[in-house]
């Protein structure tokens, strides 16, 4: 598991916890919405690509696989249907790729640039919903850093290593992100344009005098059997609040989805006190 | 002297947004770590005292909470005495502590007027952190608005005995 306070993430220390199901080669992440754009991946690699004379205003014309002539129209086209379907070019080997989320080339192995427009759910190739129970969000973090880790690029461009560091950079945001309820909940909200204001103060006398009395008795709190109690009642708290951000959430119910995000945000501050206190 | 504010890790502050950015170095302003170091004013009154006000704040964002009394003086006004309770980052103690430092001996029309901005200019807050002086400011003018609506109430109550009373002593 990540640890925090790990002054080395190189590849092997993610790896060392891997589990014996995680496949050696994993492959890539495809979306079901894709249908016509399939065949690009099933097709052997195309015979190199060479530019000379041809002009690259439109450079998703050129590619042919034997008898199977790309058009450019077409793939704007479904790009416009599919919400996923993105049309990516590798910019080592300028192979054209519909596969999302984009981050390593399959023809070439080459790594991408960071594409900001990839949500962290298109990352782990899941649906923009809160409930991600029986999602196996470890393995497959695990598995894109296992093609992305800077430490599997020492031998290549400084351009490569670059991106190599910004995209696992990014996948680890990611991870940290939906792996945690209330993190989740704030990023939900944020990709749907609602931020949390750092500068609300709130005067609500009910909550505020709930936290106060409780950050009040851990402080107080000698015995280990008292912040026990504490901590479980705590994460109650925070489980029941956070099935209430998702039905919220889920009706577009944004005031409520706040209220539930502060609850479960005070809440957690008292965990992160009684766990440094144990 | 229950040093509650005083219990916070010396840490330096991160950021409160999720993602991964650089951090550039920065250290708490001397006068926030004396107000760690040495609080003033930590405590509580009573509150169900008529002379008191209490302002009860928080700051969503970051799970702050800050609890500021004043005592008042009821003919002249002015505050007499003022304690805080604050659970939050240093930032939010030392300001905290430094609204109780200035409230004191002041009119009560007058500490409404205290700024965040000062606040923060005395404590040399890093932009990061002028949430919390805004905090500080709210727990003041929560505190005062409490003590008004405690002697609105008050004067009402009062009010309505003295009719009682005459009307008993006219039946």
């Amino acid at each position: 598991m990540l640890k925090k306070n790990s002054t080395r993430c190189t590849l092997f220390t993610i790896l060392r916890h891997t589990t014996p199901s995680v496949p050696k080669h994993h492959s890539p992440l495809t979306f079901s919405s894709h249908s016509n754009n399939h065949f690009l991946h099933t097709s052997s690699p195309p015979p190199p690509f060479s530019p000379k004379g041809r002009s690259f205003h439109n450079p998703t014309w050129f590619y042919s696989f034997g008898y199977l002539t790309f058009d450019g129209k077409r793939l704007c086209s479904k790009s416009a249907e599919s919400v996923k379907a993105r049309s990516s070019r590798c910019w080592n080997c300028h192979e054209s790729t519909a596969a999302a989320p984009f981050l390593v080339c399959d023809s070439c192995r080459c790594i991408q640039p960071v594409d900001d427009s990839i949500d962290y759910f298109e990352i782990f190739g899941l649906e923009k919903k809160y409930d991600i129970e029986g999602v196996n969000l470890e393995g497959k973090y695990k598995d894109w850093q296992k093609k992305l880790h800077p430490d599997l690029v020492h031998s290549k461009s400084q351009k490569e290593r670059d991106f190599s560091a910004e995209q696992s950079a990014r996948v680890i945001d990611a991870y940290r992100t939906l792996s945690k309820p209330l993190s989740r909940a704030i990023y939900m909200m944020k990709l749907d344009g609602l931020e949390v204001d750092e500068e609300q103060t709130i005067s609500d006398p009910e909550l505020l005098a709930e936290i106060m009395e409780i950050r009040e008795a851990v402080e107080e709190a000698t015995e280990s059997e008292s912040l026990k109690k504490i901590l479980s009642r705590m994460e109650e708290n925070l489980k029941s609040w956070s099935n209430t951000f998702a039905t919220a959430f889920q009706s577009r119910n944004f005031e409520e989805a706040k209220d539930s995000i502060r609850r479960m945000t005070y809440y957690s501050r008292v965990i992160d006190e009684v766990v440094k206190k144990l | 002297m229950l040093r509650v504010a005083a219990k916070r890790l010396f840490v330096t502050p991160s950021p409160a947004p999720q993602q991964a950015i650089r951090v550039l170095p920065r250290f708490y302003h001397e006068r926030v770590v004396d107000h760690y170091n040495n609080p003033r004013n930590v405590g509580s009154f009573d509150k169900n005292d008529p002379t008191v006000g209490t302002g009860l704040v928080g700051a969503p964002a970051c799970g702050d909470v800050m609890k500021l009394q004043i005592k008042v003086d009821e003919k002249t006004g002015k505050i007499v005495d003022a304690r805080f309770k604050t659970f939050g980052c240093g930032s939010a103690i030392a300001s905290s502590s430094v609204a109780t430092e200035w409230v004191k001996g002041k009119q009560m029309e007058e500490v409404l007027s205290i700024k965040n901005t000062e606040i923060a200019k005395h404590l040399s807050l890093p932009p990061v952190k002028l949430h919390c002086s805004m905090l500080a400011e709210d727990a003041i003018k929560a505190a005062v608005k409490d003590y008004e609506a405690k002697r609105a109430k008050a004067t009402t109550a009062n009010g309505e005995e003295t009719t009682t009373g005459e009307k008993a002593a006219t039946a």
